[in-house]
This record gives structure tokens, sequence and C-alpha cells, in this order.
């Protein structure tokens, strides 16, 4: 399967006041179509800042990045916040769904920046929402909800634009047990069901038995995995 | 979901803060259109009330300065003149010392021409010339005191040292006038046991066009000149500007005023507006990481601004309106005697474009910096703060 997914000697530092973090170094990876893979790594090592380079969200300080034969790494903001909207989408740990809307309206909102036509994107919102088991929740606010109906709300936002790949950030940390795992299962489902790649950053040990490839991060750099190509 | 939906479910999601600040954007647009409307009011004061073809003849010195008595005899044969009256001020109080309107005592026979166009009651101006202590008396000043006609009043003079007792014969027709006129033959009866009343107030010329006003004033003018009172003479309409021009520095630190709570309104709602953002930079910042662009991010946080500002001038204004034409009504019927002025004050639909045009400014320059730092946050900066 080609690659989708490319990383080249990724490197992230920053200055957190005087000290300089070395969040990410050198990491080079190819996720293929179709892939699910998790970066698991204890607290502090990186996960999030290289999900973060993986998903067009940061800016390495060095290395390439490139989804789809496109460099991100040397995309101008507004063209990869645009690249973002039609071939990524995004899972956060606390869903952040928009409180004031609906479920739908949530699942609506990236069509409606992508000008997609209303009435079309009111039937995909609603049919993703059934998808996900949300069939007359439709109505609902995100406080109406439990986290793992919040989450499956959030899977159905980050796929509703067909993206390319998934960028999922702990999705199951606020969960309980029962919901992590339908979570993953959904995940897994729609990896399995649309072919959606997923690259998924997790703590949640269960997550081993829903992915294709586990890659390990210690200290911003990549130890060893299993299965995929780190 | 659309834009505007967004913004307006956003509004809804603090319903509590949102009413606070449009009320607080009503409350100071109300009040800037109170204070707009004053120079209008009395502007529309001077236009109702005076007019070009009466002359005022006075002290040069200023109103305080009384002229001679036999001014009035020369002034009737100045070429032009086609009636001549005089106002000598009374001072009279009624009852109480807070029960004051403008009372002269003048003459009886060329009211009716001098003040042509007020058409007054024929049989009253013949009872105010036949009945010595005859009283004509302003329909404000009748409302408010509830006065009838027939009815004996006495006024105790603050100027003369006598009490005068009147009877009201009838109404001078303006319904905002407060004035009280009396004959001056019974005042100068009443003080021929002092000494008599050689002195009057101030002189009223009326001249048949407004286009001879200017000639008759210069001949006015050089027919005193270099006497022992010299004169100034000026149509009654610049006479009441000039008048009301000694408010114009009231009138600025009123609308400082004004304007310094609108001031003080803009940083309530710029605070209101960067609580908002502040509250949510993680939406914002996930909003960024699904792919919005700034510009709809910039418009929505302004808009959200913007409409609040927006319908609180709309609110500020519209009770403005309501509330000023009400007193205005009030103040024609007579329902609210003591509105005095107050009753005047008739707000144009251009002042309320003004204070809606205000209020917008106010919520675009509250939302603008909120706004802006939203739709620039870094996403990378705001989601480690998240996490």
């Amino acid at each position: 399967m080609p690659a989708v997914l490319s990383a080249r000697d990724l490197h992230r530092e920053y200055h957190m006041g005087a000290e300089l973090v070395r969040a990410v170094r050198g990491v080079s990876l190819d996720v293929a179509e179709g892939d699910y893979l998790a970066i698991v790594g204890p607290s502090g090592c990186g996960k999030s800042t290289l999900l973060n380079l993986l998903g067009g969200i940061d800016r390495p300080s060095a290395g390439t990045v490139t989804i789809r034969d496109q460099r991100l790494d040397q995309m101008r903001d507004a063209d990869l916040t645009r690249f973002r909207l039609y071939h990524l989408g995004f899972v956060f740990q606390r869903f952040y769904l928009m409180p004031a809307l609906t479920a739908l309206e949530n699942v609506e909102l990236p069509m409606a920046e992508a000008k997609v036509e209303k009435r079309a994107r009111r039937e995909r919102a609603r049919t993703l929402l059934s998808y996900v088991g949300l069939d007359g929740r439709h109505a609902h606010r995100p406080a109406q909800l439990s986290g793992g109906e919040q989450q499956r709300v959030a899977i159905a936002r980050a796929v509703v634009t067909d993206p390319d790949l998934l960028v999922a950030d702990e999705p199951t940390g606020d969960l309980d047990a029962r919901s992590a795992v339908e979570i993953l299962t959904l995940l897994r489902e729609l990896n399995r069901a649309f072919a959606k790649t997923v690259v998924m950053v997790t703590h949640d040990p269960r997550a081993e038995r829903f992915v294709d490839a586990v890659v390990h991060l210690d200290k911003g750099v990549l130890v060893n995995g299993t299965g995929g190509t780190p | 979901m659309t834009y505007p939906r967004l913004v307006w479910k956003n509004l809804l999601r603090h319903p509590l803060r949102t009413v606070f600040t449009t009320l607080s954007i009503a409350l100071s647009i109300f009040l800037v259109c109170a204070v707009l409307t004053l120079p209008g009011a009395l502007d529309a004061i001077i236009e109702r009330s005076a007019s070009n073809l009466r002359i005022t003849v006075h002290h040069k010195a200023g109103l305080s300065y009384w002229l001679p008595y036999a001014y009035v005899h020369k002034l009737r044969s100045v070429p032009g003149v086609t009636a001549v009256n005089h106002y000598s001020w009374f001072g009279g109080v009624y009852d109480e010392p807070k029960n004051m309107f403008p009372n002269f005592a003048m003459d009886p026979e060329t009211v009716g021409q001098v003040w042509a166009e007020y058409g007054f009651d024929p049989i009253a101006l013949e009872r105010f010339r036949k009945i010595r202590n005859a009283a004509l008396v302003g329909e404000q000043t009748m409302r408010k005191f509830h006065f009838r006609i027939g009815q004996q009043v006495t006024l105790r003079s603050s100027v003369y040292p006598v009490d005068l007792t009147f009877q009201i014969v009838g109404v001078i027709p303006r319904p905002d006038s407060p004035l009280f006129w009396f004959n001056r033959q019974y005042l100068e009866e009443a003080m021929e046991r002092y000494g008599g009343m050689r002195m009057v107030g101030w002189v009223w010329l009326r001249v048949a066009r407004p286009e001879d006003a200017e000639r008759v004033m210069r001949t006015v003018v050089d027919l005193f000149r270099n006497s022992e009172a010299e004169v100034a003479a000026e149509t009654e309409k610049s006479f009441f500007a000039s008048f009301f021009s000694s408010m114009q520095g009231i009138l600025r630190v009123v609308l400082i005023v004004g304007f310094l709570v609108v001031g003080a309104v803009v940083l309530i709602a710029a605070n209101t507006a960067a609580m908002g953002v502040r509250e949510r930079i993680p939406e914002i910042a996930v909003l960024k990481s699904l792919g919005f662009q700034r510009r709809p991010i910039l418009l929505t946080l302004m808009a959200e601004s913007a409409l609040v500002a927006l319908l609180g001038g709309l609110l500020g204004a519209a009770a403005a309106y309501g509330i000023l034409g009400a007193l205005a009504a009030a103040g024609k019927t007579g329902a609210m005697p003591f509105l005095g002025p107050l009753a005047s004050f008739r707000m144009s639909p251009g002042v309320a474009a003004q204070g809606v045009s205000i209020a917008l400014a106010v919520g675009l320059v509250a939302g603008i910096v909120p706004a802006w730092n939203g739709a620039r946050l870094n996403v990378v900066e705001a989601l480690r703060r998240l996490f």
C-alpha cells in the first residue's frame, strides 16, 4: 500500500522559559493507506507534539511531513489550514465539541467551512451520527451526552469531510473502560469499513488489540515498534 | 449550521451576561440620544417661539440694565416700526418662593399687533385692555398652577416693594409659554407712593417684513448713540439664540459626560468580549485545527460583539424616542406640567440613527481586539495549555 503519511527526520524544539525542550528528535515514519497506528510512550515523551506535527497543526524545527505527496512543512498557514479541513480529521481527548451547538450541528460544522450545501451537509451529518450509534441524539447538546457519546460525535465530526488521515490524541483518555473499548472499536470499524487511515496517540494498553501497528516513543525518539514501518 | 446561527447560539450561552451587556449599552445610548437631542430641542424652542418680525431693544450693557421709559415713545416714531410694546420684569412670586414664572408689566394696547401671529382671543385682549389689573397667562403656567380664567392671583414682587392682585382674563396661546403679562399702568399706580416708575426693562418693536429688521435695528442703535443709555437691538430669534448660547457651556459639559458614559461602556463591552474569547480559547483552537480560517473566526467573534451592541443601540434609541415622545405628548396635554422645557425635547430619527451608529461602533471597537487575538491564536500554544 502506498504511504499516506510520511515523516522524515522530524525534530521539534521549543523554549520553555530559559530551557530548550527537544520534544521530538529525528523521527521518521511511514503510514500506509488503511493503517491503524498507535503511538505509545510515557507522559512527556513527545507523543502529542509528534501528532501535532503529523497533523499539520505544528511545524517541525527540522525534517519533513508529507501527506499524499504534499509537503505540510512548506505550506503557508492559510494553505495548511485549508489542507487540514479537507485531508485531516482530529479527535481530542476532551472531545471539544461546541457546547452551544447540538450534536448534529457539531458534526455539520466543518462542512459549513468547506462550503458544502446546507441540505447535503445535514444529510451527511445525520448519516454519520446514525453510523456512530447516536440516532435519536441529534438534537442533544454536548452537556446532555455522556463522555462516550460526546467522543462519538467528535469522531463523526472528524470524518465528516472524508479526510485522508484521522488523527486522534488520547481519544479514550477521559472515558470509562466500557466507553473506551466502544471508541476503540468504532475507530477500528472506520478503519476497516472505510479504509480510513488512523494515527492515534494513547496510553491505553487495550489499544494494542485494536490497531495494526504500535510504535514507541521515548524522550522524543522512536525506539521500536510492532508492525508499521518506523 | 450557518455562521449567523453559530453567532446567535454563542450569544445565548450566557443569557444573563448577554442581557446585562445589552442593557448597559441600551442605557448609555438612551443617555446619548437624550443628550444629542438637547441642541436640536433648543433650536426648536427658538424656532417655535421666536420671530424675525419682532425686535428687542435693550441696554447695550445687558438685560440687567434698564432703559428710560421715554425711549418707548421715541421708538414709536422709527420708520418701519408698525407696533411697540415693552417688558418690565416684576419678579413676582405666587404663594411660595419656589412658585416663580416670568412675569412682566407691559402695554395691553399693542399686544395684538406685536404678537399678531399668536392668535389671541379678541375678547381676552379686549378685557386685558379694559380691566386695570387684568393678566394674560401662558398655557404652561395656567396648567402648572391650575389657574382658571377669572381667577384672582396675587404676586409678591421681588423687585418692587409691592404685592399686586391680578385677575386672569385670558391665556397666551402658546403650549409651552410660562409667561404672565399685566398692565404696566397698574404697577405704575402702585409705585406712585414709592416715587413712581420711570424705567423699562426692554422694548419690543414689530416690523412689517423680515427684510426691514436690519435697517430698523441700525436706525434704533444710531438713535440712542452717545445717549445716557446706549442700546442694542436684535431680532427676537437672535435674542433667544444668544440667551440660549449662555447655556452652551453647560451643554458642552453634558455632551462630554454623555460621551464619557459611552467610553465607559466601550470598556465594559470590550472586557465582556475579551472574557468571552478567553473562555472559548479551547473551542477556537479546535476550530482552527479542524480547518477554520482566521477570517470566519474573526468575523463570528466580531459579529457577536456587534450584534449585542446593535441590539442595545436599537433598544436605547427606541426607549429614548418613546420616552421623550411621551414626555412631549404629556407636556402638550398638560398632564405633567412640571416637565417644563423637557416637554419640548422631540428626538429626531436622525438622532436615533446616530445613537444606533454609535452603539454599532462601540460593538466593533470593543470586539476588534479580542476577536483579532482569537483569530490569530496559535493552535499549538492553545492546545499545549489545554492538554
